[in-house]
């Protein structure tokens, strides 16, 4: 076991493993939202995919503790949305054009669920801050 | 006799490395808030006899090492008893985290602790003021 002193500083590393993670979600998130409607360069071809951000908790061995990291980022199987429009060079031979599969209530209420996280991380890393500066307080009484 | 063997300072002392480590199950809650399957955990806390020793809790049991080549078992190991019963709430990706339970745990969790050394820093003063340096 790590030494008992630097637990403090493990809860500090946790934490900001949490908040790279959540950055990481925020990334992916900005990224299908920017891409709600970018359709295929050529006719009939597949959209953007909408990309979603998976999370799992590994053990980090210099540190002894379980951390949070950012898995993989899987694409979304669900069904594009289809549009009739003739006109759009991304049109199909019967005039229908893919639009990605991005719903934008759903990322935005990503993004409120992914900040809700970091500003908890947030929160963790003063609070830790402040019982460190407790500990200090003993030496200049 | 040292002074980390005062009744007094030995069970402050108990009781902030509890806290420091009940931060780092707490942070590992909180960053793990959005992992699949993921448990919350908490400590339980500690009991103090009139010496300052703790009691009244079994330690986690240590994995018995039956050879000199056996690894000794890496993982947040924790000196204090472990509370398994915490999150009742799942949610369908089987993450038990409640974040505002986590919030709420982890203020108290320093509050408790800024009590407790204050009145480590109170002790020590009043041996100060004992030894005619107060």
């Amino acid at each position: 076991m790590a030494n008992d002193s630097s637990d403090f500083a493990r809860s500090m590393a946790i934490a900001t493993s949490g908040l790279r993670a959540q950055a990481g979600r925020m990334r992916v998130i900005s990224e299908n939202i920017a891409n709600a409607d970018s359709t295929s360069q050529t006719s009939g071809g597949d959209p953007y995919r909408r990309k979603v951000p998976t999370f799992s908790s590994a053990l980090d061995r210099t540190l002894d503790a379980q951390v949070v990291t950012l898995g993989k980022i899987k694409p979304d199987q669900s069904n594009f949305r289809v549009k009739y429009e003739p006109n759009n060079p991304a049109a199909d031979a019967t005039g229908n054009v893919k639009y990605p599969n991005v719903n934008s209530v759903v990322e935005m209420t990503d993004m409120r669920d992914a900040q809700r996280s970091y500003e908890a991380n947030l929160n963790i890393i003063s609070a830790t801050r402040r019982m460190i500066q407790r500990t200090l307080d003993i030496l200049k009484s | 006799m040292s002074i980390n063997d005062l009744p007094v300072l030995s069970a402050l002392r108990t009781k902030m490395q509890w806290h420091q480590e009940r931060q780092r199950v707490l942070s590992e809650n909180v960053s793990n808030s959005d992992t699949p399957k993921f448990r919350p955990r908490d400590l339980v806390e500690p009991k103090l006899d009139k010496s300052g020793a703790v009691t009244g809790s079994m330690g986690p049991l240590a994995m018995t090492v039956t050879s000199a080549s056996h690894m000794t078992p890496s993982g947040a190991a924790s000196s204090f008893d472990q509370n398994k019963n915490a999150g009742f709430e799942t949610r369908p990706a089987g993450n038990a985290v409640n974040l505002e339970e986590e919030m709420m745990k982890a203020a108290s969790n320093q509050m408790d602790y800024a009590a407790a050394t204050s009145l480590y820093s109170k002790s020590l003063h009043l041996l100060k003021t004992a030894i005619g340096k107060g």
